[in-house]
């Protein structure tokens, strides 16, 4: 058990990536629990967190946007414990009504149940329109064609009292698709991934709130070959409730100028994928020399510390990875715990 | 009818002394406002800088509803 004080840490998997951890419904929730348990204190982002009606609810996981999380790294915003979010509901004209319902229905329930501080709700002027990709690389990207209808619903909610923001946005069905077929059975990229990323980015960046998206799409025929990865998301109706729970205790997103707030200066490690160190998170901390735990986590991408010229602290698993934020947390030399260690050497 | 968009960005970056993020962020802002990039790949080139492929989605025009304070 860690007796030191808690080591803040950064953990990363990017969206959309195909990673075999992290890659599918949240399924890299295991390795954020364990990294919260060894750290004390985890700044993490939705596409680790979110398992469709699958979460989990940590005090010492901070979640935070993915382009918020860019900016805390680069040193442009502090994080800001709350105790409750009052989380307002932007949802997609573009939604069906009886799929609107549904999504009604899980804030109710996320209200009635949970006690979460849910609304207003605010709809669209027009459909947004979300069309996706993949970009060269086979990432996950996507489009969104009436940005400026999703920046003024945001401005609604936010001038009606939100102080974060769900977004549910009707996104394309393709139920015969290979891509989708894949990845229902475990081997393929999360195709709806990139066009989350873009809104919630969007309407983060613009109002400076916690953000995080929820897809709206037709319930799925039954595949008796799901993998287990991706069965958070087969579970109900929508994908709100993890966002809807996770949002209403995300931290505020404020100036520098809060002394009371955590710092991207307090944070003592960085945990991401070893193929996917190339995103601006993991530069911005590389750069400050936090130290970065790059852990086998096989995806597309093959953007490693050699190809970059980083200096990383190696991890086999997110098992081990917790064990070096342990030892980082507790001063003990990750380099110690290997073998061989070698002698010192005069710097002469 | 919207004036602000959204626009995918494919790059090939030359790899220079220095930040990496610095330069990545220059070179796709030359584009728009960057919302998201990444380094998607890295190309070793012998008696050469790497090359860098960047992925990225930049937001482009204005936004016509934005209060100007």
């Amino acid at each position: 058990m860690a007796t030191a004080t808690p080591l803040a840490t950064l953990l990363v998997v990017p969206t959309g990536i195909g990673c075999a951890v992290g890659g599918y419904a949240g399924d890299a929730l295991p390795a954020a629990r364990l990294l919260a348990a060894a750290s004390g204190c985890l700044i993490t982002h939705p596409n680790v967190m979110n398992g469709a009606a699958l979460y989990w609810s940590d005090p010492r996981i901070h979640y935070v946007e993915g382009s918020s999380l860019d900016r805390f790294a680069a040193g442009e915003v502090l994080l800001r414990p709350v105790r409750q979010q009052r989380v307002g509901l932007l949802l997609d004209a573009g939604i069906e009504p009886e799929l609107r319902q549904r999504h009604l229905q899980v804030a109710d329930g996320c209200r009635a149940t949970l006690g979460l501080d849910i609304g207003p709700v605010v709809t669209t002027d027009r459909p947004l329109e979300v069309t996706l990709s993949l970009g060269a690389s086979g990432v996950s990207w996507g489009q969104l064609g009436q940005p400026e209808a999703l920046l003024r619903a945001g401005r609604q909610l936010k001038a009606a009292g939100a102080t974060a923001i769900a977004v549910v946005a009707r996104f394309p069905d393709d139920p015969g698709s290979e891509a989708l077929a894949a990845y229902r059975q475990g081997s393929g990229v999360d195709a709806l991934a990139g066009a989350e990323a873009v809104i919630s980015h969007l309407l983060s960046r613009e109002l400076g709130l916690p953000c995080a998206h929820a897809p709206a799409l037709s319930p799925l025929p039954l595949d008796p070959d799901l993998d287990p990865r991706a069965a958070g998301e087969e579970l109900g109706f929508t994908f709100l409730p993890c966002v809807l729970v996770s949002l209403s205790r995300a931290p505020d997103l404020v100036a520098l100028a809060d002394s009371t707030a955590l710092s991207i200066e307090a944070v003592g490690a960085v945990v991401a994928p070893a193929g996917a160190l190339g995103g601006a998170a993991v530069l911005a901390c590389a750069e400050r020399g936090i130290p970065v735990i790059a852990v086998d986590n096989p995806c597309l991408l093959d953007v490693s510390a050699d190809a970059l010229g980083l200096e990383v602290l190696p991890a086999a698993s997110y098992s081990e990875a917790a064990g070096l934020v342990l030892a980082l947390r507790e001063g003990i030399a990750p380099g110690a715990l290997r073998r061989p260690l070698p002698a010192l050497k005069d710097l002469a | 009818m919207s004036s602000l968009s959204l626009r995918p960005l494919l790059l090939q970056l030359e790899r220079q002394p220095g930040g990496l993020r610095a330069q990545i962020e220059t070179a796709v802002a030359l584009h728009g406002r960057p919302l998201r990039w990444a380094i998607t790949a890295v190309e070793q080139r012998p008696h050469q800088p790497a090359l860098l492929q960047i992925e990225a989605v930049v937001v482009c025009g204005s936004d016509s509803d934005r209060d100007p304070s």
